[in-house]
């Protein structure tokens, strides 16, 4: 989606919402912008119904933000919690059967190399972690084993908070959840550990209280998948509604678990650590 | 909604830690003279942006 695109006929410039103009005049398409910009600039995300102080949505707004051309990167999402801010935004956006996110991102970028061979889009994954560790573990894993050059997103809650509250893949051993009474019984599933044994060529992990960080993260992971390979990157996005602490704290659990099991983990391949050094 | 976040011009000094922190788009944006300013009709009073200021420059407050 370019300006060209979206900007309206002069006949119908005066009856368009006022959100509508900002994004023509002020937003992001076709002039960088980066984290360190928010607040000055429209961003492309736009009112959107997740819970007061909810991380998952500061997490989308955090990766749309730092998207290097929004105008040609499309957003593959899948049922859950993300799909509420996703599907408020204002880059192509598709939804996909659960689970299915990686296998159909493999065939849209197939499709967009052929149709379109001289530019670059982007085609990023950006679902949670029921999406990727759960149900559609075995498609995502096999884009990975096949190569393909997308980016996938994990916006980590530790738990399905779409649909009440039952422990995920990813939820602590022995967290209590609505519905899941006695404590989960097993470990996290080491979905970034896989990640790498599985041909991924850059992955990060990263939590919401290093927003700088989680910006140059996915930024490095897309410019890295259109050259070289597939990427991982993993950001932890507690969630106060499921986890029951209060809204204000979701930045301190964040923190937490920084010390704890979302300590700051990167890996590259020696082709990637060179690719970095020249952008 | 019913409750917001008001802004001491005086004691905001523009680091823009709030604006990072925010789960809600284009609701604490920057002004001209470089101080937050806060969309009181969009604020979903979750005031993380209160607990992680600095200088206390933000408060918990009614429309």
């Amino acid at each position: 989606m370019s300006v060209r695109n979206i900007t309206p006929v002069k006949e119908f410039e005066d009856i368009l919402p006022k959100e509508y103009k900002d994004l023509v005049n002020k937003g992001p398409f076709n002039n960088k912008k980066s984290v360190d910009d928010l607040g000055t600039f429209k961003e492309i995300i736009e009112e959107h119904p997740h819970c007061a102080g909810c991380g998952v949505s500061l997490g989308i707004r955090l990766a749309l933000a730092s998207l290097p051309s929004p105008e040609d990167s499309l957003v593959v999402g899948t049922p859950g919690c993300s799909f509420f801010a996703l599907s408020q935004s204002a880059v192509n956006y598709s939804n996909t059967a659960f689970g299915n996110q990686n296998a159909v991102a493999t065939g849209l970028k197939r499709m967009l190399q052929i149709r379109y061979p001289d530019k670059h889009k982007d085609v990023i994954v950006m679902v949670g972690d029921g999406g990727i560790a759960d149900i559609g573990l075995d498609l995502t894993l096999h884009s990975w084993f096949r190569k393909e050059k997308i980016t996938t997103i994990m916006l980590d809650n530790e738990v399905y908070g779409n649909t009440g509250g039952q422990e995920s893949g990813m939820s602590m051993k022995g967290r209590v959840l609505n519905m899941a009474p006695t404590g989960k019984k097993f470990d996290k599933i080491p979905v970034f550990d896989m990640a790498e044994v599985s041909g991924c060529v850059y992955g990060a992990r990263v939590t919401v209280a290093n927003p700088k960080k989680v910006g140059q993260v996915v930024r490095n992971a897309i410019l890295i998948a259109r050259e070289i390979g597939p990427t991982y990157v993993q950001i932890f996005t507690p969630c106060p509604t499921n986890m029951k602490f209060p809204p204000d704290q979701t930045i301190k659990i964040a923190k937490e678990a920084q010390k704890d099991q979302y300590s700051y983990k990167e890996f590259m391949t020696d082709e990637v650590a060179e690719y970095l050094k020249n952008i | 909604m019913y409750v917001t976040v008001k802004v001491d011009k005086d004691k905001c000094t523009g680091c823009k830690l709030c604006i990072l922190t925010c789960p809600e788009a284009n609701v604490i944006t920057l002004n001209e003279d470089k101080k937050v300013c806060i969309n009181s009709n969009r604020c979903k009073g979750c005031f993380l942006c209160v607990s992680v200021c600095p200088k206390k420059a933000l408060k918990e407050g009614s429309v």
